[in-house]
């Protein structure tokens, strides 16, 4: 606690310090152990699944039941609301905010909205634990909560306070920028913010699409208001949203490979800033168009659509396909002032024991497999042998689970000693966590994407499946294997959280990672914000107005009634 | 802004790339005639008596070319009197080298169908009429399988196709 009460007590933060302000401890470090606490039941629930999923699990111990949120689907629900709806908008919204305040060197503006935001956000998730706890049958809607499966009222609200939360902390950033812009009028965005910006666009343009489907669908119809719900339109209005939500968690995690990993990997510098910036914008502009290749397979989207949705699919792999190129050669300038020598030498040379560098590299060789598997499934008709099966959640546990979700704990790893005032606890028990856990998903993501071939459905109960094949049971059983290696891995990560927090002596020496200059020779086009929020709202509009128009269903559509999964008689 | 020559030469790779999968995209699309589920039309799920779901099962069109009229419900397929013991999952006979249609819809949530080994996958979803088409050439036992999450009991949600 010493280097707090070193620093100044001006508003103005040192942006090479790994010290930290009292204000901003708080307010970054309340967001990043939220997100934490909310990863901990949601990957806390993961192995576990994969256990109920394997008929050998099953016929050994058939009585066991899983922790806390007992019932399979209940605990599937909080596995992708908690993780992948809850961990990431919380840790996004704390590291847009650290990103912000320190790239821009200068404090935030509407630090009490910064603050509401928070609020919102975490009595959000309190009501999730609460309804789901409180209704396990009831509210096992899963994250996609396609209705007419209904839940209880208080799972929708949860949500949206988290996505009003996420609105506010977006306005914060919006409005520090602008106070920024008005004090440097011709310096260039540094690149940090800059990332931060684009990705507040795309998921804000995002949101609306489930802002609606939840507050004129799904809440009213929960509350009895309507008796009548239209399936194909929610489903609509959510992948609107839902594609772009995972460019949402990954935007962070590039922020943090182009702009800090150069300084924590002995690079100094990304190799292209201006094309960092172009990749920015193109999944900005790139992210929402997409949305119907989730749709491949529903009645009520005409194949023309799907395929045009299947070319900006294919579209916005390209700057995944960039940054792949400008991360290489920053590595590879990284390995070879460390010494790497030869074509291949600079591989060998990276900080493969470092947990923060080693965390972002094993997201990076996840995000590879994910990536591909996701050209696979986004190539429509190739989508037929995948679509639903356990194939597709071997896909994102490659990239959410894999590249973004260990892009956040190397990220953690850094920014929860400043925010403590204390070293990580272990460094090696960090390392164990980090290869535990890229060869853990690596092997889940193996085994599962092999039980989808094998036909396996996802989101399914599948060690209780009277229909499995011999391939499938093979596959699911090791999947279970996987399970185990991942529950090592969590036990650590939260092992070194609480010894950081409480038991760790060491004083920081390393943090920050901030650059608070742009590149003079970025293109100023790259930072008129009016043409590019212009042409992704251009975008969006051309390629899904038709599909709404298609999917709303004014007749039969709204005749649709109501129903709880727990059983088959329609809600009164 | 300069492009660095190792930057173009992966741009370019890249371009050729995503443009080669466009390509394959549109062949399979135009030339091998491979499509996606569309529009077959709506329904409302509490009046089926007067649409094509009042006669569900198993229907010979011509010589190799059936269609199978399905309903998905909480947590069942049901193909009327032609998927056999009304109690069980159904068991569809269909002989080989047959092309079948596939017309499904939903009486209650959403419900998927998928086939084992064969290239059908259709999110059924209520209010609306999902159409695929599929030749079976090969013979065996098939499982349909439920692949939307449709409540407590998904799990056990399935039918078999017996190719002859």
């Amino acid at each position: 606690m010493q280097l707090t009460q070193s620093q100044p007590k001006s508003s103005a933060v040192n942006t090479q310090d790994f010290a930290m302000l009292n204000s901003e401890r708080w307010l970054v470090g309340l967001h990043i152990l939220s997100a934490f606490f909310a990863l901990f039941w949601g990957a806390l629930m993961g192995p576990f699944q994969t256990f109920h999923r394997s008929p050998a699990f099953v016929a050994a111990f058939p009585n066991a039941t899983m922790p806390i949120f007992s019932y399979y689907y209940q605990a599937l629900t909080a596995h992708g609301v908690l993780n992948a709806l809850f961990f990431t908008t919380m840790f996004i919204t704390g590291i847009s905010y650290y990103v912000t305040w320190r790239s821009f060197n200068r404090s935030l503006v509407g630090m009490p909205l910064a603050w509401v935001a928070y609020v919102l956000e975490l009595v959000g998730l309190l009501l999730i634990f609460f309804v789901l706890l409180n209704d396990p049958q009831r509210s096992a809607v899963l994250f996609t909560f396609y209705p007419p499966l209904i839940a209880p009222p208080i799972f929708y609200i949860g949500l949206v306070l988290l996505v009003v939360g996420s609105w506010i902390g977006l306005l914060v950033v919006f409005l520090t920028y602008g106070a920024w812009r008005k004090e440097n009028k011709t310096a260039r965005i540094p690149l940090a913010p800059f990332g931060v910006m684009a990705n507040y666009v795309m998921y804000f343009l995002a949101s609306l699409g489930v802002a609606v489907e939840v507050l004129v669908l799904a809440l009213p119809a929960s509350l009895g208001l309507i008796q009548n719900t239209d399936p194909q339109l929610s489903r609509a209005l959510f992948w609107f949203f839902g594609h772009p939500v995972v460019y949402f968690w990954l935007i962070p995690a590039y922020v943090s490979w182009y702009t800090m990993l150069p300084i924590q990997s002995g690079a100094k510098r990304v190799f292209s800033e201006p094309l960092a910036k172009v990749a920015f914008l193109m999944l900005m502009v790139f992210s929402v168009p997409t949305g119907i290749h989730h749709m491949f397979a529903d009645p009520g989207i005409s194949s023309t659509w799907k395929a045009i949705h299947t070319v900006f699919t294919l579209m916005v792999a390209v700057p995944s396909f960039m940054t792949a190129f400008n991360i290489g050669a920053t590595l590879e300038i990284a390995g070879r002032n460390r010494g790497g020598k030869g074509l291949f030498g600079w591989m060998f040379t990276q900080k493969w024991t470092d947990p923060v560098v080693a965390a972002q590299l094993m997201g990076m060789l996840q995000f590879i497999t994910g990536g591909v598997t996701g050209l696979i499934n986004a190539s429509a008709q190739i989508n037929t042998v995948v679509h639903n099966t356990s194939w597709v959640p071997a896909h994102f546990h490659q990239t959410v689970g894999g590249a973004v979700a260990m892009t956040y704990i190397g990220i953690m790893y850094w920014l929860l000693p400043m925010i403590r005032g204390r070293a990580l606890y272990s460094k090696k028990m960090a390392l164990a966590q980090v290869y535990t856990w890229g060869f853990g998903m690596t092997m889940f993501g193996h085994t599962l994407g092999e039980a989808g071939l094998a036909g396996v459905p996802r989101r399914t109960l599948s060690g209780l499946s009277p229909y499995l094949s011999e391939a499938a049971t093979y596959w699911l059983n090791a999947n279970a294997v996987s399970g185990v290696i991942l529950l090592i891995s969590v036990i650590l990560l939260y092992a070194n959280i609480v010894l950081t927090l409480f038991a760790s002596k060491e004083p920081v020496t390393e943090g920050g990672y901030t650059v608070t200059k742009g590149d003079p020779t970025t293109p100023a086009i790259l930072e008129r914000w009016g043409l590019w929020v212009g042409v992704a709202v251009f975008l969006a509009v051309l390629v899904w107005t038709i599909p709404f128009i298609d999917a709303i269903n004014l007749t039969e559509g709204f005749q649709i009634l109501r129903y709880s999964p727990a059983g088959p008689a329609p809600l009164k | 802004m300069a492009l660095d020559k190792y930057e173009r030469v992966w741009l370019t790779a890249v371009g050729g790339l995503i443009g080669s999968f466009m390509a394959a995209l549109m062949v399979a699309y135009l030339i091998f005639d491979i499509r996606l589920p569309t529009f077959e039309g709506r329904i409302d799920p509490a009046n089926l008596s007067n649409t094509k779901f009042a006669n569900l099962g198993v229907k010979k069109l011509s010589e190799n070319n059936y269609e199978v009229v399905m309903l998905a419900k909480m947590w069942s397929f049901d193909v009327g009197k032609d998927g056999g013991n009304p109690g069980a999952p159904p068991v569809v006979r269909i002989p080989k080298g047959s092309r079948v249609t596939f017309y499904v819809t939903s009486l209650d949530v959403t419900h998927g169908v998928y086939v084992e080994d064969h290239s059908i996958n259709l999110e059924i979803v209520p209010g609306q009429i999902a159409r695929q088409s599929i030749p079976f050439n090969r013979p065996g036992e098939f499982r349909i399988i439920c692949n939307q999450y449709c409540g407590t009991a998904h799990q056990a949600m399935y039918g078999t196709i017996v190719v002859e």
